[in-house]
């Protein structure tokens, strides 16, 4: 087994999950010291019921809360600064942000100005910049998530931040709320799980923490993906829900990897979903690490595949067979949707003279140790849904 | 959490994260003695000032000695605490914590479960054995003696705010202690993993943890200067520790707390000689989650090899091999059952007319509670009795409710 000589590890989540999770929100509440929390929600949410069933948790415990349930697709500055003031004016002093993506950048991004000051978000925005812990944040995952909620990162407004300090202090799954989704995020969910779980626990800098969290995620997403969309079960929505979550931890605790920035690019740069293009992209990104130096991809096979094909697979052909496993995944999703998830970039709509673009936009300050022509025969495989290393 | 082979260096800067330099140390004279308080002293002498030492920890965590080391803190001006040790240790760092955050004068207001409503001061641990995980778990107890009274605290507050894993402190612990602290990792590890608070974030680190151990622990006690292996016992305890604290505990720890108070056998003992029977205990209820734990103790190649009804005999029969492994590698020190285990006078500890007593102190101990399945009197005396002479347990004899 892999064990680095020194590593840090930083997790101050605390997860509860299950059948009736909300219904601790009271005490967990109070455990944080907190007695009035905001709700932050989009109109989809509240328009699903989802948020009633925050406020039936609340019901018999005499706390009363502030919702707000407008956070539009592209949130903005504006609308922290108009949030803050909500916040105050109501003397809320917790938030609570059910949804994914957008709601929670703006949890987080509300969470660094009400424990300073508006024009505190500019300067804070980098990384570790943020020096105290902030006040009490509880995230309530929907079906729906980019993989950053768990994690140590938010952006808004152009705005990027990076601290543990933005790490949810509670995380509640409750199968309530992780309701029955489009296939398309399902998918995107449970692939930027998949791939941020594969970066950290194939990376050179891994380490038993991060490998522990990794391994459940990349096992939940390996048993219930397909099952999720073939028959939309509730207990494998509920199992996927938790492979995001740690997924989130992992994340936080790894470098970031050549597949989030290139899902990344690619889903700024042709508006879809980062997490589609993430799954796309995954099978083609990890065949270009089997022979780097100082990676695991055998190690893989495990959780993603289980002991019996693990055991079954000689040492030469395991990294190989996770990935042909991811494929095989890929195409039993694309089947069962009918093609609506696309296999390839270009199924996905995008041109191929937007490859280059791309590529430029993933090497950035060249901190991921690939270069544009690196990149240029990922994305042209994936692109045409031809494997790099022909099997 | 920072872990390393010079993880101890790292304690100053990330004390300046948290805004403190002025750290009070807190141990125990075996640990000093053992010359770590030493080592981690050079390591973060030049980057912090440091306040006040205090190395007499009592074996036993009492209320006097809080406050007394709660004085010493504020007459030093100190900011900050590190602990360095065992469980007794950390208890007493939080509780002298609680004290110092909170200007407490009577710390039996800050009892029970989430009566802390806010951070204390930043709280740094290094533990010194590679068992008990209470690096990672949010409680203490401890005893006021002028009342008698034991006061257990449970807040997120009491969370460490940095545990420190460093193969220096963990590298001169002797074969037999760290077999019994690694098998009292494993044993939390497991009952997290089968128990009824069982969850899909214990169990990930249960198995992270049972793997660790299970693949570094005979070589650590054959090579005790393995540095790698060392650091990753520390690290699977640490990861058994979030097991169960996320999950609780069942038989075993029952029983091993009531052979502790009964007989004074030292707790990681009790919980070597214990396990093999709880998982035999709770197999009709369990088998198809106790066989799974076979993965992680043998690896893909034989879990994948053998037949899925096989497994959880496999797991428990692996556990027995491990303990007569210890037992042999380190001269017959690791005791395999309850007559084995003596006292620093080659005393018989466990004597065999005190089972009853033994078995009536379990009825008293909370730790059944998560276990699958219910145990009454006799069924605690008849586990006792297997593990006192050695002897699977006749299973036909168990009831089954």
């Amino acid at each position: 087994m892999f064990f680095p000589d020194n590593y840090e590890f930083y997790c101050p989540v605390k997860i509860n999950s299950g059948n009736r999770a909300l219904e601790h929100l009271p005490v967990e509440l109070d455990a944080l010291n907190a007695t009035k929390p905001l709700v932050i929600t989009d109109k989809k949410i509240a328009k699903k019921g989802l948020i009633k069933k925050i406020e039936g948790a609340f019901k018999d415990s005499g706390i009363t809360m502030a919702i707000f349930d407008g956070v539009p697709p592209v949130p903005d500055l504006k609308l922290v600064r108009r949030l803050m003031n909500n916040y105050l004016d109501t003397g809320c002093d917790s938030i609570i942000a059910a949804g994914g993506g957008a709601v929670v950048n703006t949890a987080k991004a509300l969470d660094i100005v009400i424990s300073g000051k508006p024009e505190d978000l500019k300067e804070v925005a980098g990384e570790d910049r943020i020096k105290n812990p902030l006040g009490p944040f509880i995230f309530v995952p929907t079906a729906y998530g980019t993989g950053f909620e768990t994690s140590r990162f938010a952006t808004l407004g152009g705005l990027s931040f990076s601290s543990h300090f933005l790490m949810p202090d509670l995380v509640v799954i409750d199968p309530r709320m992780v309701t029955a989704e489009k296939a398309n995020a399902v998918v995107s969910t449970a692939m930027v799980a998949l791939a941020h779980s594969a970066q950290a626990y194939t990376c050179p800098a891994k380490n038993p923490m991060t490998d522990t969290y990794a391994y459940a995620a990349m096992q939940f997403v390996g048993e219930n993906l397909v099952n999720v969309i073939r028959y939309g079960d509730k207990k494998g929505r509920l199992a996927l829900a938790n492979a995001a979550t740690m997924a989130g931890i992992a994340f936080s605790n790894s470098p970031r990897g050549i597949i989030h920035e290139l899902g990344w690019a690619a889903g700024d740069i042709s508006g879809l979903s980062h997490g589609i293009c993430m799954g796309i992209l995954l099978p083609y990104v990890l065949e270009c690490h089997i022979d780097r130096e100082g990676y695991h991809l055998s190690d893989m096979l495990l959780p993603i595949a289980g002991a019996e094909i693990y055991a079954g697979t000689a040492e030469n052909l395991k990294a190989r067979k996770a990935i042909n496993f991811i494929y095989d995944m890929q195409h039993n999703i694309h089947d069962i949707t009918r093609g609506k998830i696309p296999l390839t970039l270009k199924d996905a709509g995008i041109s191929k003279d937007a490859l280059q673009g791309i590529a430029s936009a993933t090497v950035g300050d060249g901190r991921t140790g690939f270069n544009i022509d690196d990149c240029m025969v990922i994305l042209e495989h994936a692109w045409e849904g031809r494997p790099i290393i022909s099997s | 959490m920072i872990a390393g082979h010079d993880a101890l260096e790292k304690i100053p800067g990330a004390l300046a994260q948290l805004h403190a330099d002025r750290p009070l140390i807190i141990t125990d004279k075996g640990v000093s003695g053992a010359g770590l308080v030493d080592t981690v002293v050079d390591a973060i002498k030049d980057g912090v000032d440091i306040g006040a030492m205090a190395d007499d920890v009592p074996q036993d965590s009492s209320l006097t000695f809080v406050n007394r080391l709660a004085d010493v803190y504020r007459d030093n001006n100190c900011d900050s605490i590190i602990a360095v040790g065992g469980g007794s240790v950390m208890d007493t760092a939080k509780g002298v914590n609680i004290v110092v955050s909170e200007n407490a004068d009577d710390l039996m207001k800050f009892s029970g479960v989430g009566a802390l409503k806010r951070a204390l001061k930043p709280l740094v641990v290094i533990p010194t054995t590679s068992g008990t995980g209470s690096e990672v778990t949010l409680a203490a107890v401890i005893k006021d003696h002028e009342r008698n009274l034991k006061m257990a605290f449970a807040s997120y507050f009491l969370l460490p705010d940095i545990a420190i894993l460093d193969s220096r402190m963990t590298l001169t612990l002797p074969p037999h202690l760290t077999a019994s602290t690694a098998m009292d990792a494993m044993a939390h590890a497991v009952e997290a993993y089968t128990g009824l608070g069982k969850n899909p974030m214990s169990d990930a680190n249960a198995i992270a943890a049972i793997s660790l151990i299970s693949s570094n622990l005979l070589n650590v006690i054959k090579n005790p200067s393995d540095r790698e292996g060392r650091l990753a016992l520390a690290n699977g305890a640490t990861l058994a520790g979030a097991a169960f604290s996320n999950s609780l505990v069942g038989v075993v720890h029952d029983l091993g707390h009531a052979t502790g108070s009964v007989c004074g056998v030292p707790h990681g003992v009790c919980m070597s000689i214990l396990l093999p029977y709880g998982m035999e205990y709770n197999m009709h209820k369990v088998a198809h989650i106790t066989g799974e734990l076979l993965l992680p103790m043998v690896g893909a190649e034989v879990y994948a090899g053998t037949p899925k009804h096989l497994r959880a005999e496999g797991a428990i029969a692996y556990i027995r091999k491990m303990n007569r492994e210890i037992h042999d590698a380190t001269d017959g020190r690791h005791a395999r059952f309850f007559e084995e285990v003596k006292d620093r006078d080659g005393k018989r500890m466990v004597p065999r007319q005190k089972l009853e007593d033994i078995a009536g102190a379990a009825l008293d101990d909370g730790s059944i509670f998560y276990n699958p399945e219910e145990c009454d009197y006799e069924d605690f005396l008849m586990i006792m009795r297997a593990a006192w002479e050695g002897v699977p347990l006749d299973r036909s004899l168990i009831k089954k409710g």
